[in-house]
């Protein structure tokens, strides 16, 4: 098996995982606004691994997930988890190595665009959507992240990731 | 892992990209009812079992919520399962209160009992009865089964009631038969719980299982309330008195509710408080009058079978003709004619 392959399938395990934990353990979890996104978590992910056009693609699809399973506005799940997907992968080529708090970061500042996209697209007022902006956005994305620095730390040979902060 | 550090950003990124981005926003601008139907389509097909994931979890917490409530009510269940027998009993209680009150003839106010957390609380009783209600000191209070005590103090909402454990407790009684009179005391040494039968004559002997009634004497408990049991002899002083140990009649610490007599003292409250035999007695006696009632309802029933029966009869000799009547005969040979039955209100 080439090095490529297993990587691959090593990727598509972590992914898996998190699919896992998004719809069998967040549910019971503390309250859903501040809980854990595991699936914008392996967006993040992917997208840092495979690039900018995969990770738009892959941010379509899961937007698409999103649409079915949410109440909101269909497609504005589709439009915010593309342009985080996209977005992401797109600095961390440009800007960024790889590191724990780069990783992190990048979920809980993704996480935080991608709410604010989705609020946005699906016409949420002002109040509530300064209301989710400033302050549950904000909180998910800071659990979220924690919760990614957890998965990295036990899948950090997988990623091939430093350890240092 | 490959990383993408390692890729070149290529156009067909971008193209990727404003391809994904233009779909989303045909989706966003789409019409909500292809929008739903697409997400109904989704979620019956691909995402079906992630849906069922969720539900599964969302049930598991919703079921420990559900668990813990249903822990709760069972508690509140179970708690109150403990209190049925209590409510039973003092439900028992009060129907004998009820029954009591019917045979008092004389007034009385009916009073709870609110028993104290204190070691000395059947000693003295307070009551939630007072002056506004009649209740003024020295009046006997009552319990189904027989004497509690006697008002010691009364305010104007609520008594202390001094109980026949008292120490300072005494009450004239006498046997149910007659033969002996003596005073009732609580016993104080060795035998806590129990009453006395003081002052009895030594001629006089008393069998256990004697029924001591009090007896109207001293100006402040009714004639006729149960004392107690004579259980058996306490002490004798040699020609001269036994005393006589009591099992009483009632419990002032189990007591709930209680019955303050406000009936003038020289009452005779005997008829109130039977004694088993004559409640037997009366028991027979009810039974003996509802015999004699069904007998009476049966001669009735009897007596308008007669009559319907006669009037049957009657009815069916009105219809066939009669024969002509015949030449009236001699006087001396003349028989008794019948007598026509009578035609009056009583033929429907």
């Amino acid at each position: 098996m080439s090095v490529s392959r297993a990587n691959r399938i090593q990727l598509a395990l972590v992914l898996g995982f998190l699919v896992l934990l998004h719809f069998w353990v967040r549910p019971r979890l503390w309250d859903a606004r501040v809980s854990p996104d595991f699936l914008l978590m392996a967006l993040v992910f992917f997208s840092m691994r495979a690039g900018p056009g995969a990770g738009a693609v892959a941010g379509f699809l899961v937007g698409l997930v999103t649409d079915a399973l949410t109440p909101a506005r269909f497609g504005a799940g589709a439009l915010a988890h593309t342009v985080v997907g996209y977005l992401v992968a797109w600095a961390r080529a440009v800007f960024f190595a790889d590191n724990l708090a780069v990783y992190a970061g990048f979920v809980a500042v993704g996480l935080w665009l991608r709410d604010l996209v989705l609020l946005v697209a699906s016409g949420t007022y002002r109040s509530p959507l300064l209301a989710e902006v400033t302050l549950y956005s904000p909180l998910q994305a800071l659990v979220t992240a924690l919760f990614a620095l957890l998965i990295l730390a036990a899948f950090r040979e997988w990623f091939s990731i430093r350890l240092d902060l | 892992m490959t990383s993408a550090s390692e890729r070149s950003y290529t156009r067909r990124d971008t193209v990727m990209f404003l391809a994904c981005l233009g779909l989303s926003l045909v989706a966003l601008f789409s019409p909500d009812r292809l929008g739903q139907a697409v997400s109904r389509g989704l979620r019956g097909s691909v995402l079906a079992p992630l849906v069922w994931l969720q539900a599964r979890a969302e049930e598991g917490r919703t079921g420990r919520a559900r668990l813990r409530a249903i822990t709760v009510q069972r508690d509140s269940a179970a708690y109150l399962a403990q209190g049925i027998p209590s409510l039973m009993a003092e439900n028992e209680r009060l129907r004998q209160l009820l029954s009591l009150s019917r045979r008092l003839s004389t007034p009385y106010v009916a009073a709870e009992v609110l028993h104290q957390a204190q070691a000395t609380d059947g000693r003295t009783l307070l009551i939630d009865a007072g002056t506004r209600d009649g209740v003024a000191e020295f009046d006997a209070v009552v319990a189904p089964e027989g004497l509690i005590g006697v008002v010691l103090g009364a305010a104007e909402r609520n008594s202390v009631v001094m109980t026949w454990a008292h120490p300072e407790f005494r009450v004239s009684a006498f046997t149910v038969t007659g033969n002996a009179s003596g005073i009732v005391a609580p016993a104080l040494l060795g035998a806590e719980g129990a009453l006395e039968f003081r002052g009895v004559p030594y001629r006089d002997s008393v069998p256990p299982g004697t029924l001591v009634l009090s007896s109207g004497l001293g100006g402040v408990y009714p004639k006729g309330i149960p004392v107690g049991t004579v259980t058996g002899v306490i002490r004798e002083q040699a020609g001269w008195e036994r005393v006589y140990r009591l099992r009483p009649a009632a419990n002032p610490g189990s007591a709930a509710h209680v019955l303050v007599l406000v009936a003038p003292p020289d009452a005779d409250l005997a008829r109130a408080f039977p004694s088993d035999s004559a409640l037997e007695a009366m028991r027979l006696d009810s039974i003996a009058r509802v015999r004699r009632s069904d007998s009476i309802a049966e001669a009735e029933r009897l007596a308008r079978a007669a009559r319907a029966e006669s009037l049957v009869v009657l009815r069916r000799d009105t219809a066939t003709p009669r024969p002509a009547p015949r030449p009236a005969p001699a006087p001396r040979s003349a028989a008794p004619r019948p007598v026509p039955p009578a035609t009056g209100d009583s033929i429907r």
